[in-house]
C-alpha cells in the first residue's frame, strides 16, 4: 500500500514537471538551424565541440580519495578490529592494496611533483 | 489578456541590443553605452534588436547573415549609417547619431506590442552539414572515433601541449568579425586546447581607426596643443573603456567613457579613476607578464606599445613648442600588457597636464608634416595595420591573457579620413569616404 502511494506521488510529481515544461513550449516552433549554430561573431566551427578535455584536477582528486577516504574508513575499522581481530586486518590489507594502485597511478602521473 | 500584459511589460523593459560593428561604428556604440534604457548585450541570443553600425564590406556579408539569424524571434534590425543587406531592403535605417536611441526604443516597443513583424531568416533552415539518415545509426557518422556525427568531423588532431604536457583535443574555430570581444572587423582562425591558444591566424584585419580632425590639421598647420592633447586623452580613455568592459568592470568602463566625452576632462577625475582601477584589481589582471613585445615588434606597433617597451619614440619630442612645455616621453620597461596599461594611464595624465599648461600659454605646435597620433607616429606614412603580430604573440597564452593582451594593443591602421568627416554630413555616409574604405577593405 505504501509502495503504491509512493508510486502515485512520483507519477503526479513527474507529470506536473513535464506539464510545466510543455505548456510554454506548445506553440513555439523549434528554432531554425541557423539560430542554433554556436555564436562565434559570424565565424564557423570546423569540428565538433565534442572533444576530449583533460580534467586537470583529476590526479589531485585521486590523491584526496586515496589518502583522505582511507583514513575515514580506518576510524570505524579500528572499532571493528577489536571484535574481529585478524579477519579485519586482512580486509583492511585488501582495501589498502586496492587504494595503493591509485596512489601508484597518481605517482606515475606526477601528482607528487610540486609545480 | 495575460499575454498582452506581458507584451506591454516587455515593451517597457530596457532594450536589449546586439551591436554588429562595421566601419567607424564605434560612435554609435559609445552613445548607446551612455544611454539609459538601452542594454548592449554580448551575444545575439540575449538581444531583440540587431544594430548594424557602420558600413560592412561585402566580404563580411556572409558573416553578418549568420549573426542576423542567431537572434531569437521576434527580432528586428536597425542600420546606422550602413546599407541594409539586399534581403532586408525595407529595414529601418538611421543616419543621425542623436536619433539612434529613440529609433531603437520605438522599434523595440513596436516589436514587443506586435505592431511589427519579426525580421525574416536569411539562411535556409538546414543543418550546416547534411547528416540525417546517414551512417550506421542515422546520426550522420561512422562512430565516435574518426566519424562525422551530425555531419561535422570529430577532433582528431592531437597536437603537443604548449603548457604542461597534458594534451587535449584541439578545437579550431573562426572568430569574428562581429565578436564584441575582438576589435571591430578582426577575424581569426583560432585553435584552442582547452583554454590555451594553440594557434592564431589573423584572417581579416580590424577596420581602420578614425582619429579626430585635429591630428589631420596638425599635419598641415600649427594647431593648439591643448586641443591635440585632449583628443589624445579621449582616444586612450575610449580604449580603456573597451578593456574594462572586457574585464567585467562595467561601472568603471562607463566612468572612463563618460570622461572621454567630457568637453574638459579634469585631471583629478582621471586620478580618481586610476585609484579605483587599482582597487578593482584591474592591474593585477594584467600584471602576469604576458603579451610581452620584443623591441622589433614594439617598433612595428608604435605609439604607447613602443614606449611601454622602453623605446623612446615620440614625435612630440622634436617639436620646440612641446619642449618649452617641459615635455619628455614617459617610458616603461616591461613591454607587457600591464606595462602598456600603466603607460596609457600615465600618458592620459601627461596629455591633460600638457593641455592645461598649453591652454594657459596659448601654445601651438610648430612642426608641420608629422604628428604623434595616439596610435603611433604619422610622418611620411600613417600607422599601418599590425594585426598579423597576433599570430606570433598569442599562441601559448591562456584565453583570458590573450584577450587582455589584445585589448591592450592598438593594432588597427589609421583611417585616411578624420572622424568628424565620417560622422559629419549624412551625404558623406554610404557613398563618400566610408564607402571608399569599405571597398578598399
Amino acid at each position: 500500500m505504501e509502495l503504491l502511494t509512493l508510486f502515485f506521488i512520483v507519477l503526479i510529481a513527474a507529470g506536473l514537471g513535464l506539464l510545466v515544461q510543455w505548456l510554454p513550449r506548445r506553440h513555439q516552433p523549434m528554432p531554425p538551424y541557423s539560430q542554433r549554430a554556436p555564436f562565434l561573431g559570424g565565424g564557423l566551427p570546423e569540428t565538433h565541440a565534442w572533444s576530449r578535455y583533460h580534467v586537470r584536477y583529476y590526479p589531485m582528486t585521486l590523491l584526496l580519495i586515496a589518502f583522505e577516504m582511507e583514513m575515514m574508513f580506518m576510524y570505524p575499522w579500528a572499532v571493528v578490529f577489536v571484535e574481529q581481530g585478524m579477519k579485519a586486518v586482512m580486509e583492511m590489507g585488501m582495501f589498502l592494496a586496492i587504494l595503493s594502485v591509485g596512489i601508484v597511478y597518481g605517482w606515475r602521473e606526477g601528482v607528487f611533483k610540486w609545480q | 489578456m495575460a499575454v498582452s500584459r506581458l507584451s506591454r511589460l516587455a515593451a517597457r523593459a530596457r532594450v536589449p541590443v546586439f551591436p554588429a560593428l562595421g566601419m567607424h561604428g564605434e560612435p554609435a556604440l559609445h552613445r548607446l553605452a551612455l544611454t539609459a534604457g538601452i542594454e548592449l548585450v554580448d551575444s545575439p541570443r540575449h538581444a531583440s534588436l540587431l544594430l548594424v553600425a557602420g558600413g560592412v564590406p561585402p566580404d563580411r556579408h556572409a558573416a553578418l547573415r549568420r549573426v542576423h539569424d542567431q537572434l531569437p524571434a521576434p527580432f528586428a534590425t536597425l542600420w546606422y549609417r550602413s546599407e541594409p543587406l539586399i534581403e532586408l531592403a525595407g529595414a529601418t535605417r538611421v543616419d543621425e547619431l542623436d536619433a539612434l536611441p529613440e529609433a531603437l526604443t520605438t522599434l523595440h516597443r513596436e516589436l514587443m506590442q506586435g505592431q511589427r513583424g519579426s525580421s525574416p531568416r536569411l539562411l535556409p533552415d538546414e543543418p550546416p552539414n547534411p547528416w540525417e539518415g546517414l551512417g550506421d545509426d542515422g546520426h550522420g557518422g561512422e562512430g565516435m572515433m574518426g566519424g562525422v556525427p551530425y555531419g561535422r568531423p570529430m577532433v582528431m588532431n592531437m597536437t603537443d601541449d604548449l603548457r604542461d604536457g597534458l594534451t587535449l583535443d584541439s578545437l579550431t574555430v573562426t572568430l569574428g568579425p562581429f565578436l564584441p570581444m575582438l576589435p571591430p572587423g578582426l577575424s581569426a582562425e583560432v585553435t584552442l586546447q582547452g583554454d590555451l591558444v594553440y594557434a592564431w591566424t589573423t584572417q581579416d584585419a580590424p577596420y581602420p581607426t578614425a582619429l579626430g580632425s585635429v591630428f589631420f590639421r596638425a599635419l598641415q598647420e600649427p594647431v593648439p596643443i591643448a586641443e591635440l592633447e585632449r583628443a589624445r586623452a579621449r582616444h586612450h580613455l575610449k580604449r580603456l573603456h573597451v578593456a574594462l568592459r572586457l574585464a567585467g568592470l562595467e561601472r568603471l568602463a562607463l566612468q572612463a567613457l563618460r570622461l572621454a566625452f567630457e568637453p574638459r576632462v579634469e585631471q583629478e577625475r582621471v586620478t580618481k579613476l586610476r585609484r579605483r582601477l587599482g582597487r578593482s584589481g584591474f592591474f593585477r589582471l594584467t600584471t602576469t607578464g604576458q603579451g610581452r613585445l620584443e623591441q622589433g615588434q614594439a617598433r612595428r606597433v608604435g605609439g604607447v606599445a613602443a614606449r611601454a617597451a622602453g623605446l623612446e619614440e615620440d614625435l612630440r619630442g622634436r617639436d620646440a613648442a612641446y619642449r618649452r612645455l617641459g615635455f619628455t616621453p614617459i617610458l616603461q620597461d616591461g613591454g607587457d600588457t600591464g606595462a602598456r596599461w600603466r603607460q596609457t594611464l600615465a600618458e592620459i595624465d601627461q596629455s591633460l597636464q600638457l593641455a592645461h599648461q598649453a591652454e594657459r600659454e596659448g601654445a601651438h605646435t610648430e612642426v608641420i608634416g608629422s604628428v604623434e597620433t595616439p596610435c603611433g607616429p604619422w610622418g611620411e606614412h600613417r600607422s599601418e595595420d599590425a594585426s598579423r603580430l597576433l599570430d606570433e604573440l598569442l599562441p601559448g597564452l591562456e584565453w583570458d591573457e590573450a584577450l587582455s593582451t589584445l585589448a591592450s594593443l592598438d593594432l588597427a591602421a589609421v583611417s585616411e579620413w578624420p572622424q568628424e568627416t565620417l560622422q559629419g554630413s549624412t551625404e558623406a555616409s554610404g557613398n563618400g569616404a566610408e564607402s571608399c574604405e569599405e571597398r578598399r577593405a
